[in-house]
C-alpha cells in the first residue's frame, strides 16, 4: 500500500504556514481540547471505515462517544486528491487557505502531490509538508489511517480541506452520543 | 383419520392458494413496476412557439415565446431518459428550436438547412433522442432573429448517478439582453452604421480630461493612432441601449430566490443574451464553480466570473445569516446589469452596486487585426505592453509549470492567459479577489482518453467592423465550403482572433476539450470565447455523424458570415454512437 | 466527325469543363442562417435655411437603399425649394449602384436625373464613398451629362462627438466643372463651395437627431458671373434649423 501522508503519532512542532486570521498553523489546534487528541493505537475502541470520493465522503456522518478512541481507516476512491481532516467548521477554514497556497505553489495538482514541491524551502526555513495527527492527504488509491481519541462534545465535522471541495459539500458531521 | 386428511389437504391447498394470490400479486406490482419504468424512461414534452408580450420593467415590446411566456419553461430531462418533445409554430413564420450543449442525433438538432427544414407555421414538430448527459443547459430557436426576440428557455438535466457537490436547492438564473428594437432591426441598423448602438464612444469631454492626465500631444497621438485605424478603443460592446434580464425580470422587477439560512444553493448560470457577456458577482458572498457548460469541473471558490454568451456555469453559494443578496450581473461594456435577489423572505433586497467605469480596448487588442501596413506611422514608444512579433499567440503546450506571474495570485495585478498582455478587457474582481480564468477550469470527470490530435484546423476569427461583416478565414459562410471531418478523428481548432472583439465559438453536436494545459484534464465544453488578438485552441473527439452548425453565438455576427457547416463524413449507420464506444455523458459524477 | 475535328472538341469540351466555376454545394442553410439584403431610409439634412438676404430655403437631402454587402442600390435625392420663386431650385435624383472596393471604400455609378426649375439635366454618374484615415466621411462623383459637360463634385464630413448624444458635424463641399453649361449657371473651373457647421442631438436612438447650424454658400468665377447676371448672390451665410434621419 502506498504511504500516506500522515503519521500516527506526531509531534506538536511542524510547519507554520502563511498566517491565517483564524490561527498559526496547527501546532497551537493541537491537543485543544476542544477537537480531542491524537489517539494512542492500543486504545482504539472501533474502526470505521470512511471512503473518499469525488468530491464527498461515505459515509457522511459518523458518531462518536466523549472519550473513545476511534481508528478511522481512509481510502481514497476519487480520481482527485482528497484530504480528511478532523476540526470544527473555523479551524477548516483556516486550513483551507493553507491548502489554497499549497494549489498555488504547485503542491497540490488535482490528481497528484508533488512531493518535491512539497519540501521545498519556504525561505524562512519552513517547508508545506502536510503533517498533521488530526488529517489524511491521499492521492487517487491511497490509504491512510487516524486514530483520534475525541474528549468533549462538540461542533466536529471531518472534512476535505481541498481548495473548493468543501463548498462542494465534502464535509461529514462527527455526531456526538 | 379421514378428518385429518381433509384438514392437511384443506391447509396445503389454502397455503397454495395463498402461494398463488402472492404470486399473482408479485406478478401484478412486475408489471405494474415495468410499467411505471417504461413512463419513467420516456418523458413527453409540449411547446408552444408564440407571439408574446416581453415586459421588462423599462418597457413593453412584443416578441416571441414558449409555452406562452419569454423566457419558456424549463424543461426538466433525467440522464437516461428518452425524451420527445412536440413543438407547436404558432407563428406566421417558420421557426425552430435548437438543444444547445446536448449530445443528439444531428436531424434532431434544429437548425433549419442543416438538420432539417424547420418548423412550418401551424405545424408540429415531434423532436425524439434519448438524453446521454447530465447538467444544465437551454434551448433557443436558431430562425432569423427569434431568439433575441425572446425565444428561449432552460434545459436541466438531473444525473443518473450522485453528483460530486452538495446542495439542498437550486435556481436557474438565465440571463439575456432584451432590447426595445426587434432583431431585424438592430441588424439593419448595424449595417447602416456599426457603431449605431455604442453610446460609450471618446467624446470631446474625454480628451480634455484625458490630456489632462496624460498631456495634450500624447492624448493626440493616441486619438490618431487610432483614427490611423478607423478603430474604436471603445468598441467593447456593439449593442447596448439593452435592459438585461435574469429569469424574464428586469433590475426593477428583482427576479428573487428564496432560500433557508445555512442552506447549499445551486445556482445554474445561463448567458442566454444576443450580444452580452456579464461579468457575475454576489457582493458578500464567495461563489463555488462546480460546473461549466454542463459538464462538473474541480470545484473553484471565486469572488466573481465572465460569462459568456450562450457559456453555462452552476455554481453553489452557501448563506449563514439571514439576510438578502444581490446577485449582480455588470455586462462586460459596462452598460448595463441584470440584478436579482436571494433572500430568506419575499420583499427582502439588498444594496445593488453602482456599475464600475466601460473598459477601453488597447493596443494589445488590436495586435492580432494589424498588418505591418498600418504599422507604419504609430509612435511605437507609446505601446507598453506590446510585442511587435506574434503577439497573438499563446502556446498552451507550455503551460506546464506556470510561472507566478500568471497565476492571478492575490495582491498580483490582474492577468488571464485567456487575455491578450496588456488587454483592456482582462477582468478583474471588484472586491480585489478572484477572477474565474479559463485557466482554473479542469474537468472534473473527463469523457474521453486523453489522445494526441489527429490533424489541426485553423480559424481565423475575422471581420470588419465598419461594414459589420463577419467571417471564418476572411470567408463569409454564404461564400464558404464546408468543413468537412472524419469520424473517428480527433480534431485540434486553432482559432486565431484577428479582430477586436471577443468571439464565443459554438460547435453543435460535439465536444470542445478546451486546452487550459492540463492535457486530460481539459475541460469540456460547447463555446469557447476567444478573446481579442489570442489564439486558442481546443479538441474535438469527431463521434457524432451527420452535419453540425458552428458559429460565433453572437446573434448578428452569426448572421452576417461568422458561420459554417461541418459535415462529419462516416460513422455507424445509427446516428448516436452507443455510451461505450465514447462517452456521451457529461456532467455525472 | 475526322480524327482531329474530335480532338479539338475534345480539347474545347475539357477546356470549357475546367474552365466552369465549381458549382457550390447545396446548403439551404446558407439562406436560413444568414441575414444577406438589407434596407434603410435616411436623410443626411432635412433643414430650413434663412440667409442673411432675407433668402429662405428648404433643403433636403437623402435616400433610400437596398441590397446585400456586396450589391447595394441607392436612390439619392437632393432638394433645395425656394421660397420666394416658390419653386425648386434644385431637383436631383440619382440612382446608383454601390460595390466594395477596398475595406473602407465603395464605388459607385449609376444616373443622374436633374429636373429642376428651369433646364433639365441627365448626367452618367461614377463616384467613390469612403471612411478616410482620422475619420473623415467622403464622397467624390464625376459626372457626364447629355450635352456632353462633364463636372467633379467632392464632399467631406466630420463628426465631432462633443457627447454621446451631442454631435457637432462639420462638412465641406465643392463642384467643380469642365465646361460650361449656360443654361443652367454653370461656368467652367471651380463653381461653388459650401461649409456647413452643424451641432444635432440624437433624440431618438439615431433615428431622429434635430439640429441647428450655419452654412457658408459661395460661387466663383464664371459661375458666380452667371449667378450675379441673373440676379441672384455668390456668397450667402445661412442659419439653419431641421434634422437629421436614418431609419
Amino acid at each position: 500500500m502506498p504511504a500516506s501522508w500522515a503519521a500516527g503519532a506526531h509531534d506538536g512542532g511542524h510547519h507554520d504556514e502563511a498566517k491565517t486570521s483564524q490561527g498559526n498553523g496547527h501546532g497551537k489546534e493541537m491537543g485543544k481540547p476542544m477537537v480531542g487528541q491524537p489517539g494512542k493505537a492500543k486504545n482504539v475502541d472501533r474502526t470505521v471505515a470512511i471512503t473518499m470520493m469525488d468530491n464527498y465522503f461515505e459515509p457522511e456522518s459518523v458518531s462518536v462517544k466523549p472519550g473513545e478512541t476511534i481508528r478511522f481507516t481512509v481510502k481514497n476512491e476519487g480520481a482527485l486528491v482528497h484530504e480528511l481532516n478532523i476540526a470544527t467548521a473555523s479551524m477548516h477554514e483556516a486550513h483551507q487557505e493553507e491548502m489554497q497556497m499549497m494549489v498555488e505553489h504547485g503542491v497540490l495538482k488535482g490528481d497528484r502531490i508533488d512531493k518535491e514541491a512539497m519540501n521545498m524551502d519556504m525561505g524562512n526555513g519552513q517547508t508545506m509538508s502536510h503533517d498533521h495527527a488530526n488529517s489524511v492527504l491521499l492521492e487517487p488509491g491511497q490509504s491512510g489511517e487516524i486514530i483520534w481519541k475525541f474528549s468533549k462534545p462538540g461542533e466536529l465535522e471531518f472534512a476535505c480541506n481541498v481548495p473548493g471541495h468543501y463548498q462542494a459539500g465534502m464535509y461529514g458531521d462527527i455526531d456526538f452520543e | 383419520m379421514c378428518r385429518a386428511i381433509i384438514r392437511l389437504v384443506c391447509t396445503a391447498i389454502s397455503i397454495l392458494n395463498k402461494q398463488v394470490y402472492v404470486m399473482k400479486k408479485s406478478i401484478l406490482m412486475a408489471m405494474l413496476a415495468g410499467f411505471a419504468a417504461a413512463t419513467v424512461n420516456a418523458g413527453e414534452y409540449d411547446i408552444s412557439v408564440d407571439r408574446v408580450e416581453i415586459d421588462t420593467g423599462d418597457f413593453v415590446k412584443e416578441g416571441i415565446g414558449y409555452n406562452g411566456a419569454s423566457p419558456g419553461p424549463v424543461l426538466r430531462f433525467k440522464e437516461g431518459e428518452d425524451v420527445t418533445i412536440n413543438v407547436t409554430n404558432n407563428l406566421d413564420e417558420m421557426t425552430s428550436i435548437h438543444w444547445h450543449g446536448l449530445i443528439l442525433p444531428y436531424q434532431q438538432d434544429g437548425v433549419p438547412g442543416i438538420s432539417y427544414a424547420g418548423i412550418k407555421p401551424g405545424e408540429t414538430f415531434t423532436y425524439q433522442f434519448p438524453i446521454v448527459q447530465a447538467g444544465t443547459y437551454w434551448f433557443h430557436s436558431h430562425s432569423g432573429f427569434q431568439e433575441p426576440n425572446g425565444a428561449y428557455g432552460a434545459i436541466v438535466i438531473e444525473p443518473e448517478g450522485r453528483e460530486p457537490f452538495r446542495y439542498d436547492r437550486d435556481y436557474v438564473v438565465q440571463l439575456t439582453d432584451k432590447h426595445p428594437h426587434s432583431g431585424d432591426r438592430i441588424m439593419r441598423n448595424l449595417k447602416m452604421s456599426a457603431d449605431y448602438y455604442n453610446r460609450q464612444q471618446q467624446t470631446a469631454g474625454d480628451f480634455f480630461a484625458e490630456a489632462g492626465e496624460n498631456g495634450f500631444m500624447a492624448t493626440v497621438k493616441d486619438r490618431m493612432m487610432w483614427g490611423d485605424m478607423r478603430m474604436m478603443k471603445a468598441d467593447v460592446e456593439d449593442v447596448q441601449g439593452f435592459t438585461a434580464l435574469i429569469n424574464g425580470k428586469g433590475p426593477e422587477q428583482n427576479w428573487t430566490g428564496l432560500f433557508e439560512p445555512g442552506e447549499r444553493i445551486r445556482l445554474r448560470f445561463i448567458n442566454s443574451s444576443a450580444m452580452t457577456y456579464f461579468d457575475i458577482r454576489i457582493p458578500g458572498l464567495e461563489m463555488t464553480v462546480v460546473q461549466a457548460d454542463g459538464n462538473n469541473v474541480q470545484p473553484v471558490n471565486v469572488d466573481e466570473f465572465r460569462i459568456g454568451v450562450a457559456e453555462t456555469y452552476d455554481v453553489i453559494v452557501r448563506i449563514r445569516d439571514e439576510k438578502a443578496y444581490t446577485i449582480f450581473a455588470e455586462s462586460m461594456g459596462r452598460s448595463g446589469y441584470a440584478r436579482g435577489t436571494l433572500a430568506p423572505e419575499h420583499g427582502m433586497t439588498a444594496d445593488v452596486p453602482e456599475m464600475r467605469d466601460a473598459p477601453l480596448l488597447t493596443m494589445a487588442d488590436m495586435a492580432g487585426h494589424m498588418d505591418h501596413g498600418d504599422m507604419a506611422g504609430m509612435d511605437h514608444s507609446k505601446m507598453e505592453g506590446m510585442v511587435h512579433s506574434k503577439m497573438a499567440g499563446m502556446d498552451h503546450s507550455n503551460m506546464e509549470g506556470m510561472d507566478h506571474s500568471a497565476m492571478g495570485m492575490s495582491g498580483g495585478a490582474a492577468s488571464d492567459p485567456f487575455y491578450a498582455k496588456g488587454s483592456g478587457l482582462t477582468p478583474q474582481a471588484a472586491n480585489g479577489g478572484k477572477f474565474l480564468s479559463y485557466a482554473d477550469l479542469k474537468a472534473q470527470d473527463p469523457l474521453y482518453e486523453h489522445r494526441e490530435a489527429t490533424r489541426e484546423i485553423e480559424m481565423r476569427l475575422t471581420g470588419n467592423m465598419e461594414r459589420y461583416e463577419w467571417s471564418i478565414n476572411g470567408v463569409k459562410y454564404e461564400d464558404a465550403d464546408p468543413v468537412m471531418l472524419q469520424y473517428g478523428e480527433r480534431v485540434r481548432f486553432k482559432f486565431v482572433n484577428e479582430t477586436m472583439m471577443t468571439h464565443p465559438m459554438h460547435l453543435h453536436g460535439m465536444w470542445s476539450i478546451l486546452d487550459v494545459g492540463e492535457g486530460k484534464w481539459n475541460p469540456i465544453k460547447h463555446v469557447v470565447s476567444v478573446s481579442p488578438a489570442t489564439t486558442v485552441y481546443m479538441e474535438t473527439e469527431v463521434d457524432a455523424p451527420g452535419q453540425w452548425a458552428f458559429h460565433c453565438h453572437l446573434s448578428y455576427h452569426a448572421a452576417s458570415g461568422m458561420f459554417r457547416k461541418i459535415v462529419v463524413e462516416g460513422g455507424p449507420e445509427s446516428t448516436v454512437a452507443e455510451g461505450e464506444q465514447s462517452g456521451h455523458q457529461g456532467g455525472e459524477s | 466527325m475526322s480524327r482531329s475535328t474530335q480532338l479539338v472538341v475534345g480539347l474545347a469540351l475539357a477546356t470549357a469543363a475546367m474552365a466552369s466555376p465549381v458549382i457550390a454545394q447545396e446548403d439551404p442553410a446558407k439562406k436560413t442562417q444568414t441575414a444577406k439584403t438589407f434596407w434603410g431610409v435616411s436623410a443626411e439634412k432635412l433643414e430650413y435655411r434663412y440667409s442673411d438676404s432675407d433668402e429662405e430655403l428648404a433643403v433636403v437631402e437623402g435616400g433610400a437603399f437596398y441590397g446585400t454587402d456586396e450589391l447595394k442600390f441607392h436612390w439619392l435625392f437632393t432638394g433645395e425649394w425656394e421660397e420666394a420663386h416658390n419653386a425648386w431650385e434644385t431637383l436631383e435624383n440619382q440612382f446608383v449602384a454601390q460595390t466594395p472596393v477596398s475595406d473602407f471604400w465603395d464605388a459607385k455609378g449609376g444616373i443622374r436625373i436633374d429636373t429642376p426649375e428651369g433646364k433639365d439635366r441627365v448626367y452618367g454618374v461614377l463616384g467613390l464613398t469612403g471612411l478616410a484615415p482620422q475619420w473623415v466621411e467622403v464622397d467624390t462623383n464625376l459626372y457626364v451629362s447629355d450635352e456632353g459637360d462633364a463636372s467633379v463634385d467632392f464632399e467631406a464630413e466630420y463628426e465631432l462627438l462633443v457627447t454621446n448624444y451631442w454631435i457637432l458635424s462639420a462638412s465641406f463641399e465643392t463642384l467643380a466643372a469642365f465646361s460650361e453649361d449656360r443654361e443652367i449657371g454653370v461656368g467652367k473651373g471651380l463653381n461653388s463651395t459650401e461649409l456647413g457647421l452643424r451641432l444635432s442631438y440624437d433624440l431618438i436612438y439615431r433615428t431622429f437627431s434635430p439640429y441647428i447650424g450655419v452654412v457658408h454658400e459661395r460661387k466663383y468665377g464664371d459661375t458666380a458671373d452667371l449667378a450675379r447676371d441673373s440676379g441672384g448672390s455668390t456668397e450667402d451665410w445661412f442659419a439653419v434649423v431641421g434634422a437629421r434621419i436614418m431609419f
